[in-house]
């Protein structure tokens, strides 16, 4: 980083009235792409500047410009200053001014940085050569096979005129595989991704890079010869990469506190039972059991120190996500879930590691106490709406019978409303994992997330043939 | 930051490249000055103002490729950027199809531009965003706007490469939407949207009054949904569904790329039937006045107006220059490579356009039996094997003349197949978003289940 960023900033903040906050935010992407035993691209992605958010007589100014010069600071602060009068003039003001909170001052740089950013481009395309050639080895049936790595380097300086004043650097490798089998002109698929916040031993924690391309390789095969399944309300076995997408989805943007004042499924229920009491359900800026949580921040965008929040306590909803003006409307304090995407995006209230607390099952006993059910994992893709209502695409289902782990079947889809199958969890199992390191968070603008649990068994809504 | 400046930019790039040591090289830049009202609960929220300038650079050393993109104009920035694109390509290995396409005559397509747009300021964005608010509002105070925008946006680019190529464009858009449910008492409803974009401000004025109108009763059509009903039988995409869901997946297994690579169930059709012969695809960059039209592609190739799918028989699929240099035959870029000036070209439509059919609107979901309604799909869907499943939002079931809001019903079934089921195609087409003209689309034989 220019470690000179924030002294410019301060420099440029003391010429300032009102409230002010300036981020300088720095991004450098890198990409490698390789398909069918080629590279098929490298590229790489600067991305720089700063946005700056003028908060004056209730309405919010925002402008960015991508020069960390003086004067172009300046002429944003202008620019934010003019059209935070344009806002005041249209707008009621719910908040007058920000509460005094907790600002983070200081460095608070993330491990893994420099042995990411440092590796030779030639050792990536390398690793990204080697696990897609492992997929393309691992079965006559399998046709074509990709691997794309991509990193996330950031650097990022806040300062407001309330007291923040605090930098960071941190890193976010991730990687895709997806291999692709074919029999009998019948295709089927398979995809493994990982991602998380920090170096290479953090993103190969849960296995080698090897050991997930054989995975997604074998999934590819084995789902060729797999069924549909029959449509209908089903025992499941949710798996941790099933639940965190469960939780972030389909609760974690209905406490979202925005989306809770616009009128979500979860406005008006802070103190009420919405889920069984064996759910404990969190989200938090750090990462919590171990390192490498992809959503990890350790300072949110408007300089809040970030921290664990707890969203539901044994099935209790007991916190919304804020930002400093929706805590001041509530009149709680900061949550630490203000993000923006990049210099240019200014900062909304979203998630960063969200996750349900894991409990004292084990996998073995949720499984032999299911007569007829379904295991879970893999998730495709994922909606949820302002009902809680949610759709999850699945990658493997597994069919349980009488205890017992059956046969796959393919394109499975999962639905139902959160709360309610929040309150049908019968078992949470005593294990743990980040799994949606490589995922990303839409919501006008991207950000980086993850999420993940223990295995959960619960009822939910089987799309299938009918 | 004008065309001449901008073309400027590309070339200076081009002359770094070439003094670094490529044998060619492609810039691209983009310049945008934008400004937006955000809505937030309701409200008037965030007012914001955005003018930046990016650039990519594509390098070939010998026969490998590098490409870096940065935004700013300083010299450091450039200077970096290309000698991390020339580093790039001096480690990749080399790619026989890897090259630029020369110089092709192109023409402009009219107007993209509106000079009152340029004039646009931060009082006006907000005004109109605070008579959307007020519009919804006086027609049913159940609805909550979760949020919404105004923008109004100039736009430059430009385009050179050391074979010849040197083009540039300007484009003006106005866009609005709004996003949010109806809320009564307890009822909480599904989530909607609308919005609409036009390239001048007379156009925009009228398109987003009917997109708030849209909005509002969208949201309040999903009041009081109940559970459906399970059954094999019809369905009828909206126009939102065919342009969200059935068409990207379409698109995915016609692209050059997707069939080079194996990702394709297509990739031995061209020139076969794949769809009932109601079903003809055309994609026209060159529409007058369209949000995805322009004169020429991500690599100066001219655009045109081109069949994809012609009665149900697979006419052509989508090539860049690097897919028509690695695909068998003579085969020539369709002028199909997109992307913005900050990555790699890839490919993909510009402005999509399903053919009308005879039926009638209302008569869309009669028929024996019952029907389910899709405003939206919220699903999963596998572009290489066409399985599909997911939620119908905005979804009702049509049974017996009568027509109920449901909610947890799930659709699944194979695309691929979809299209040879497809019963009906509606006379009326809708154009959204300034993007894609459709129609909606009767699909027979599509398991729904109810939870």
């Amino acid at each position: 980083m220019s470690r000179d960023s924030l002294q410019i900033l301060e420099e440029a903040l003391q010429r300032a009235d009102g409230f002010v906050e300036l981020r300088y935010h720095a991004k450098a992407t890198r990409s490698v792409g390789v398909e069918k035993g080629k590279v098929e691209r490298t590229q790489s992605r600067r991305r720089s500047g700063v946005g700056v958010r003028v908060f004056s007589d209730g309405g919010w100014g925002f402008a960015s410009t991508g020069s960390l010069e003086a004067k172009a600071v300046s002429g944003a602060i202008d620019a934010a200053r003019a059209a935070a009068r344009a806002s005041a003039g249209s707008r009621t003001a719910e908040v007058s001014a920000l509460p005094e909170t907790r600002l983070a001052r200081g460095s608070f740089d993330l491990d893994g940085v420099d042995e990411v950013v440092a590796r030779p481009l030639e050792e990536k395309i390398g690793m990204a050569s080697r696990f897609e050639e492992t997929m393309r080895q691992s079965s006559a049936a399998v046709q074509s096979a990709s691997c794309s790595y991509n990193e996330i380097y950031e650097e990022k300086a806040i300062v407001t005129t309330d007291g923040a004043a605090a930098s960071f650097r941190l890193v976010r490798p991730e990687l895709r595989l997806q291999a692709i089998a074919e029999k009998d002109g019948q295709l089927s698929s398979g995809h493994e991704s990982i991602g998380t916040t920090g170096g290479w031993e953090c993103l190969f924690r849960a296995g080698s890079g090897d050991h997930f391309a054989e995975k997604a390789a074998r999934t590819a095969v084995d789902l060729l010869a797999a069924k549909h399944p029959e449509g209908g309300r089903a025992t499941v076995i949710l798996a941790p990469s099933i639940v965190g997408l469960l939780v972030h989805e389909a609760i974690g943007h209905t406490v979202e506190a925005d989306f809770v004042q616009a009128g979500s499924v979860a406005a008006g229920k802070l103190g009420q039972r919405v889920a069984s009491e064996l759910v404990t359900l969190c989200d938090s800026g750090l990462s919590e059991f171990y390192d490498g949580a992809g959503g990890t921040i350790p300072v949110d965008d408007e300089g809040v120190l970030t921290q664990r929040t707890t969203i539901i306590r044994d099935g209790e909803l007991v916190s919304y996500l804020h930002n400093r003006e929706s805590a001041a409307l509530y009149g709680v304090e900061p949550t630490g879930n203000a993000r923006a995407w990049e210099y240019s995006d200014q900062p909304l209230i979203r998630m960063r590691n969200t996750y349900l607390v894991p409990g004292t099952s084990t996998l073995e006993e949720m499984i032999a106490g299911t007569d007829d059910g379904y295991l879970l994992d893999g998730p495709r893709n994922g909606q949820a709406d302002a009902t809680g209502e949610f759709m999850f695409g699945v990658q493997e289902a597994r069919r349980i019978r009488g205890g017992r782990l059956g046969e796959l079947v393919r394109g499975v889809t999962i639905a139902g409303i959160a709360f309610d199958v929040l309150s049908t969890v019968d078992a949470v199992s005593d294990s743990f994992r980040w799994d949606l390191g490589s995922g990303y968070c839409g919501k006008g603008q991207p950000a980086k997330v993850d999420a993940g649990g223990p295995y959960i068994r619960c009822q939910a809504l089987l799309g299938g043939e009918q | 930051m004008d065309e001449t400046a901008l073309l400027a930019l590309c070339n200076n790039l081009l002359d770094r490249a070439r003094s670094g040591g490529a044998d060619h090289a492609e810039a691209a830049a983009a310049w945008q000055r934008s400004i937006d009202t955000n809505l937030e609960n309701g409200k008037v929220h965030t007012v914001q103002t955005t003018e930046e300038t990016v650039f990519g650079v594509r390098v070939l050393v010998g026969q490998s490729l590098g490409f870096a993109t940065a935004n700013g104009v300083e010299p450091d920035t450039l200077g970096e950027a290309v000698g991390e694109a020339l580093e790039q390509a001096r480690v990749m290995p080399a790619d026989p199809f890897n090259g630029l396409p020369d110089p092709l005559p192109t023409s402009q397509v009219a107007d993209l531009f509106d000079e009152r747009v340029t004039t646009v300021d931060v009082t006006e964005t907000t005004r109109i965003a605070a008579e959307l608010v007020d519009s919804v509002r006086s027609r049913d105070a159940r609805v909550r706007i979760d949020s919404g925008s105004v923008s109004a946006a100039c736009a430059a680019c430009a385009l050179a490469s050391t074979t010849g190529v040197a083009l540039t464009e300007a484009d003006t858009a106005m866009q609005g939407y709004l996003f949010g449910m109806a809320v009564d008492g307890d009822d909480v409803a599904s989530f909607d949207y609308d919005g609409d974009a036009a390239r001048n401000v007379g156009d925009f004025a009228p398109l987003v009054r009917q997109a708030a109108r849209r909005f509002t009763e969208k949201c309040v059509s999903g009041l009081g949904a109940g559970k459906g009903r399970s059954f094999n039988g019809s369905i009828v995409l909206s126009p939102e569904a065919v342009g969200e869901f059935l068409l990207p997946n379409l698109i995915a297994a016609i692209t050059a790329d997707a069939v080079r690579k194996g990702r394709s169930a297509l990739a031995d059709k061209l020139g076969e039937r794949i769809a009932v012969p109601t079903f003809t695809l055309i994609d026209d960059g060159t529409r007058a006045a369209g949000m995805a039209s322009s004169a020429f592609d991500r690599e100066g190739i001219p655009t045109s107006r081109h069949v994809l799918v012609e009665n149900g028989m697979l006419r052509s699929f989508l090539f860049n220059h690097y897919e028509a240099r690695a695909a068998a035959g003579d085969a020539r870029s369709t002028g199909h490579a997109v992307g913005s000036a900050a990555a790699l070209p890839g490919i993909g439509p510009s402005h999509l356009e399903l053919e009308a059919g005879d039926t009638a609107d209302t008569d869309m979901t009669a028929g024996d039996g019952p029907c389910v309604f899709v405003g939206r799909f919220s699903g999963s869907s596998n572009p290489v094997t066409g399985d599909f499943s997911g939620v119908a939002k905005n979804g009702f079931l049509v049974e017996n003349g009568d027509r109920r809001p449901i909610k947890e019903t799930l659709i699944a079934g194979n695309l691929f197949e979809m299209l040879d089921r497809i019963s009906a195609v509606s006379a009326e087409r809708r154009l959204l978003g300034g993007t894609q003209l459709l129609p909606s689309l009767r699909v027979d034989g599509i398991s729904v289940t109810a939870g």
